[in-house]
C-alpha cells in the first residue's frame, strides 16, 4: 500500500509528526483513503518522506489515540472501520470557512458579495 | 541506554583547538545531526568517538570503554573520496568480509541495489557512485554506533536522496547514528536530535521536533545559531 507521495511537509510549520497525522486525515477526508485500508509501514513511509521512522511511529500513535487507525498485530496498520470520516471532513471545511470569513470581515466586504464570488468560483471549478 | 559519553574533552592541534571542554551524552538508538560550519569541530568530535584521536584532556568513553577499545562496535566513515581505483563492489565485499566479523553480505547486496552502485571499478565511477559504494560498505557492518562524516558532501541531489532513504531503510531503531552534514535542508527530517557546533563547542543541543514546535526548522535554527 502506497500513499500519494505528494506530501507537503513544511519544516517551518510545526512538528513533522503532526503534519503526517494531518496528511492521513486529509487523505481520508478527500476519499483517497477509506476505512479498512492498510497504511504503509512506518519504515516505508519514513523512507518515502525522508524522515526518521520514529516520527512516523509517533504520527501513527497520535492517529490511534484519535481512533482513526488501529494496529493489528502481525498484519500492519489499518484505517478503522469506524473512523469518523464525515466529522473530519466537516472539521476541515469549518476551518477553511473560518479563514474565509475572517478575511471577508477584515476586508469589510458584504456577505452577499463574498458568497457570490465563492459560488462563482465553485461553479467554474465544477465546469472545468 | 548510554552509548557514548564525553567529559570535559579538549583536543588541541598545536595551538588550535579542535574541540573545547566538550560534555556530551549519546544514547542508544538516537539519530543525531552534527551541524556546523567548516572548522567548527565536527570531524574532531567524530574522530574522538571513533578512537582515531586522543583527547588532550578529558575522557571519551564508548560503550563504557575508552573509545579506542570499543572500535569493533563502531563504524567510522571518514570524509573524502578514498577508495582503491581497482576495487569493484565485489572486491569491496570480499575485503570487508575478511576484515570485519560483523560484515553482513546480504545487507551489502541490498544496499548496493538500493543505492544503485554500478558493478564497475571505483576508478570508472562518478564521485556520487563512489560515495554510495563507501556508504554501502560502512552500513553493511552491524555495529552499535555509526559515525558518518559528511556522507552527502559533493554528491549529486539524486545520490543524496538515495543515501538518506537507504539509511532509513537499514536503520533498525537501536543503532546510534551521528551524521555530520552541510546539506541540512535535505537531511533534517532524519534527525531526532541536532547538535550545533561552533568554534569547538556545542552551542545548541536540541530535539528537532521541539524546535519545530516553536516554528523553527532545523535549517532556520542553523542560520540563527551559527550566524
Amino acid at each position: 500500500m502506497k500513499l500519494d507521495p505528494r506530501w507537503s511537509l513544511d519544516m517551518n510549520a510545526g512538528p513533522i509528526f503532526v503534519q503526517i497525522a494531518e496528511g492521513v486525515r486529509r487523505r481520508l477526508a478527500r476519499g483517497d483513503l477509506a476505512p479498512g485500508d492498510k497504511l504503509p509501514s512506518a519504515r516505508d513511509l519514513a523512507a518515502d518522506l525522508g524522515v526518521n521512522p520514529n516520527t512516523v511511529v509517533h504520527a501513527y500513535a497520535l492517529l490511534e489515540e484519535m481512533d482513526v487507525i488501529e494496529t493489528r498485530r502481525g498484519l500492519g496498520t489499518f484505517v478503522r472501520a469506524t473512523a469518523p470520516v464525515a466529522a473530519m471532513r466537516t472539521e476541515m471545511l469549518t476551518r477553511a470557512a473560518e479563514a474565509f470569513v475572517g478575511e471577508v470581515r477584515a476586508l469589510r466586504v458584504s456577505a452577499r458579495d463574498a458568497l457570490a464570488l465563492a459560488k462563482e468560483m465553485l461553479d467554474a471549478d465544477r465546469k472545468a | 541506554m548510554q552509548i557514548a559519553r564525553l567529559d570535559g574533552v579538549t583536543k588541541r592541534y598545536g595551538r588550535t583547538e579542535g574541540v573545547r571542554e566538550l560534555d556530551l551524552d549519546v544514547g542508544g538508538g538516537e539519530v543525531i545531526g552534527l551541524l556546523g560550519l567548516n572548522g567548527s569541530g565536527k570531524t574532531t568530535l567524530l574522530k574522538l568517538l571513533a578512537g582515531l584521536l586522543f583527547p588532550t584532556s578529558g575522557s571519551v568513553r564508548v560503550l563504557e570503554r575508552p573509545a579506542r577499545a570499543a572500535r569493533a562496535d563502531v563504524v567510522y566513515l571518514g570524509e573524502g573520496d578514498a577508495l582503491w581505483g581497482w576495487m569493484t563492489p565485489r572486491d569491496a565485499e570480499r575485503l570487508f568480509a575478511g576484515l570485519y566479523v560483523d560484515f553482513d553480505a546480504g545487507r551489502f547486496g541490498r544496499l548496493c541495489e538500493s543505492l544503485a552502485v554500478p558493478r564497475r571499478t571505483a576508478r570508472a565511477m562518478s564521485k556520487g557512485e563512489r560515495g554510495r559504494l563507501r556508504l554501502a560498505m560502512a552500513l553493511s557492518r552491524s555495529a552499535r554506533l555509526y559515525l558518518l562524516d559528511e556522507p552527502l558532501a559533493g554528491i549529486d541531489l539524486l545520490s543524496r536522496e538515495r543515501i538518506l532513504r537507504s539509511i532509513v531503510q537499514e536503520w533498525h531503531g537501536d543503532e546510534t547514528i551521528l551524521l555530520s552534514t552541510h546539506e541540512v535542508a535535505e537531511a533534517e527530517g532524519l534527525f531526532e536530535r541536532v547538535l550545533y557546533m561552533k568554534e569547538g563547542r556545542v552551542v545548541l543541543d536540541a530535539q528537532a521536533e521541539e524546535l519545530r514546535e516553536r516554528g523553527r526548522s532545523v535549517v532556520e535554527t542553523f542560520r540563527e545559531v551559527l550566524s
